[in-house]
């Protein structure tokens, strides 16, 4: 039931089909019966008028027959009687006819009187009003019977009644029957025939209805397909133009469309290449001259020790400040790269115990105790893309040691089924619940009266976030005001695989039983 | 002394690289038109070739195939681009190692420093496989006939054939050959590994001198080994 619903309203095609199947079956049905119904009355109508004459002239005759016999001695009228009888029955043998004779109810009480039918015609069938109304009228009356014989037999016809006078008897009451069956075998026929003829025509609309719901709506289910295509981004398809049907218009419209549409997606596609060709451009073409650059001011900084204070200083900001250039521009590029979406993972199985401990090594190369590492005793492995992971661990550390005031900065590393989870916790000037969306944006401070953390380029946690969700994993970030900060990356162990639940909490222990 | 061919055609570049290079007791020779370098290279005959492979109207890497064709010089790229295909190509072509601008001078000297080092002469007859590696005569010598190597290709080779029980990481491939302290670019060890089986190997789809260790890096294979 379901599922014809569903197809109902799925399916155009069906849904015509249907609608004009149904209408079709209500209006054949209807002119059927109409033909039906004129017909039998008309044949019935035409019965009754033979079967009326015939009655009458067959009660004339029989009157007459009496009328002449010589009625002084009852066994002469008994046998005209039996012999109308019995006539009128033989005369039936081809048409269905017989009768009945009774007498009325005053006439019962002479002397003689007779009663009888032919071919075993039980007198039940004759209808108890039609009686009454034969008494009273001297002329014909008719009603429909129903025929039932002493052998079991029954029939349908009708029967007409007339007045009948048996000289020395009295009044009589006779009946002629005239049987339906010709008339009903005639309408049996024409039923068959009837609905035969609607059948076909049924089949005949619904074969027609199917074809040319097709011939219209597969073009429809054609243009449907091809505008999924379009819609998933395969901009080459276009819809087949056959003649000068509005079909073919639908089709032409539709392709214009397209063509425009590819149109304006390769204009926005060409005006975003460029763009970011330009920034990419750009971004080189500045390495030239940074590179120069970069080197005198280390050639200048070799020689600050003979420099009086103030041109030594200028020489550190220098080479500070081209450093600093230097990877405002490298993120940059990468911003771009990403904006491009021409970032591609380059997948390695990496030990992430291993990289931390290089990282934060290289971060932390003093080893003044101010880093603590819980890691767990064995290689954490996962596929990753170490330069970009090592970025993000990089971006997080110096995060953590650049806003930690002086306290610890902690990584922990897990690992779940699924997962890898790093997390840096400070618990330096942390962030409120408000800056916490902003977080990962670009070129984005925290503080305005804050002063920027030196060398920081403003773009290091959104790399990282842009990173981590290469990798399909997350990146997290906890704070609160004077509390610190806590981020949790959330890695998948294999390429393509779903993250589960993270091994580490984003919140600290000691926050998550207070709130 | 060195003599190191600078090609760049940034003329304050040229001349920032032949300062700091000099202050570093190398020789210099500034190049600055794609055109001239092969003439200039033959007249010359540098110890080092540094070379940035986006000069104008020259093609920096059929520059690079040029010279690899007369000479096992070592080439060291400068490049504005470290993640295009260009590098990869360069390295394929036979350059040996590349520098992503803007580097600082420490690690540009530290980095043509390795590549002249010179291989100290050590174990005679060194093997792999049915190679015999003559260090004194930096060649690589199988059934009589010598291979021609470079000398990233040569001091490639003998780090792993020094040490055949040793899996090498690539890791520590690039700091033992390359001289690099840092580094995740071990894309530079895949080429050169690549490049090395072409020129050794019988077959090079199915090395047997080299030996890929998966998820951990190479290590010298060959008769003369016993496998682990």
């Amino acid at each position: 039931m379901r599922a014809i619903a569903l197809r109902w309203r799925r399916s155009l095609a069906w849904r015509v089909t249907t609608t004009i199947l149904v209408l079709s079956v209500i209006v054949i049905s209807l002119v059927g019966t109409t033909i039906y119904n004129q017909l039998s009355q008309g044949i019935f109508n035409e019965k009754l008028n033979t079967s009326i004459y015939d009655a009458t002239t067959t009660t004339r005759s029989a009157q007459l027959q009496l009328a002449l016999a010589p009625y002084e001695r009852q066994t002469t009228v008994a046998k005209i009687v039996g012999d109308i009888l019995s006539t009128t029955s033989v005369e039936s043998a081809g048409t269905g006819r017989d009768v009945a004779l009774l007498p009325f109810p005053v006439t019962a009480r002479q002397k003689f009187t007779f009663k009888g039918t032919s071919n075993q015609l039980s007198l039940n069938s004759i209808p108890i009003g039609l009686r009454s109304g034969v008494r009273a009228h001297s002329t014909p009356q008719w009603d429909r019977a129903t025929m039932v014989y002493a052998d079991g037999k029954i029939d349908s016809g009708i029967v007409v009644g007339n007045q009948l006078i048996i000289p020395n008897s009295g009044r009589y009451e006779f009946y002629v029957f005239f049987s339906l069956k010709q008339q009903s075998d005639t309408l049996n026929l024409i039923i068959r025939n009837l609905v035969i003829a609607g059948l076909a025509l049924l089949l005949f609309i619904a074969l027609l209805t199917f074809l040319l719901t097709r011939q219209v709506i597969s073009p429809l289910r054609e243009a449907a397909r091809i505008a999924e295509q379009l819609a998933s981004g395969d901009l080459e398809q276009r819809m087949e133009v056959r003649g000068d049907s509005e079909i073919a218009r639908l089709a032409l419209a539709f392709n214009d469309m397209a063509v425009s549409l590819n149109q304006q997606i390769s204009r926005l596609e060409n005006l975003s290449r460029l763009q970011q060709r330009f920034v990419s451009d750009v971004s080189h073409e500045l390495r030239t001259p940074l590179t120069t650059i970069r080197m005198a001011a280390q050639v200048i900084d070799e020689a600050k020790s003979t420099f009086d204070p103030v041109l030594a200083r200028s020489a550190e900001l220098l080479v500070a400040q081209t450093e600093r250039f230097e990877n405002l521009l490298a993120d940059l590029l990468e911003v771009s790269r990403f904006d491009a979406q021409a970032a591609i993972l380059d997948i390695q199985r990496i030990d992430i115990n291993e990289l931390v401990r290089r990282t934060s090594d290289y971060l932390d190369p003093h080893d003044d105790r101010s880093i603590h590492l819980h890691l767990p005793l064995h290689s954490v492995w996962v596929e990753a893309d170490a330069r970009r992971i090592e970025r993000i661990l990089r971006n997080l550390i110096t995060n953590a040691i650049d806003h930690r005031e002086g306290g610890p900065v902690e990584i922990t590393v897990a690992e779940s089924e699924h997962n890898v989870a790093v997390s840096v916790r400070d618990y330096g000037v942390g962030f409120s619940q408000k800056d916490r969306p902003f977080l990962f944006e670009r070129f984005w401070r925290a503080d305005p009266s804050r002063s920027r953390i030196r060398g920081g380029t403003g773009l290091g946690l959104a790399i990282s976030l842009e990173d981590a969700t290469l990798h399909q994993g997350t990146l997290e970030a906890w704070g609160m005001p004077g509390k610190g900060a806590n981020f949790l990356l959330n890695l998948p162990k294999r390429v393509g695989d779903a993250l589960g639940a993270s091994p580490l909490p984003l919140v600290p222990e000691e926050f998550t039983t207070t709130e | 002394m060195s003599l190191i061919m600078v090609v760049d055609d940034d003329q304050d570049l040229g001349e920032m690289l032949g300062i700091v290079l000099r202050g570093a007791g190398f020789d210099v020779d500034i190049v600055d038109r794609g055109d001239l370098v092969i003439e200039r290279f033959r007249k010359s005959k540098p110890d080092l070739i540094l070379l940035d492979v986006m000069l104008p109207g020259v093609d920096g890497i059929e520059l690079c195939q040029q010279i690899r064709q007369e000479s096992q010089i070592p080439i060291v790229m400068l490049t504005a681009k470290g993640d295009t295909e260009d590098v990869i190509r360069g390295l394929e072509i036979g350059a040996d190692d590349y520098l992503v601008k803007p580097f600082n001078s420490q690690e540009l000297v530290a980095r043509l420093k390795v590549r002249l080092r010179r291989t100290t002469p050590s174990a005679v007859g060194l093997r792999i496989g049915d190679l015999v590696i003559d260090e004194n005569a930096h060649s690589i010598i199988r059934a009589g006939k010598s291979i021609p190597l470079t000398k990233l290709e040569f001091d490639l080779l003998v780090a792993l054939a020094k040490d055949p029980s040793r899996v090498f990481t690539r890791e520590a491939l690039l700091s033992e050959v390359w001289g690099y302290r840092h580094a995740t670019d071990t894309r530079l060890v895949n080429v050169h590994i690549q490049r090395l089986r072409s020129k050794i190997e019988i077959d090079p789809e199915n090395p047997e001198l080299i030996i890929t260790v998966r998820g951990v890096g190479y290590r010298a294979g060959g008769a003369g080994v016993s496998e682990k």
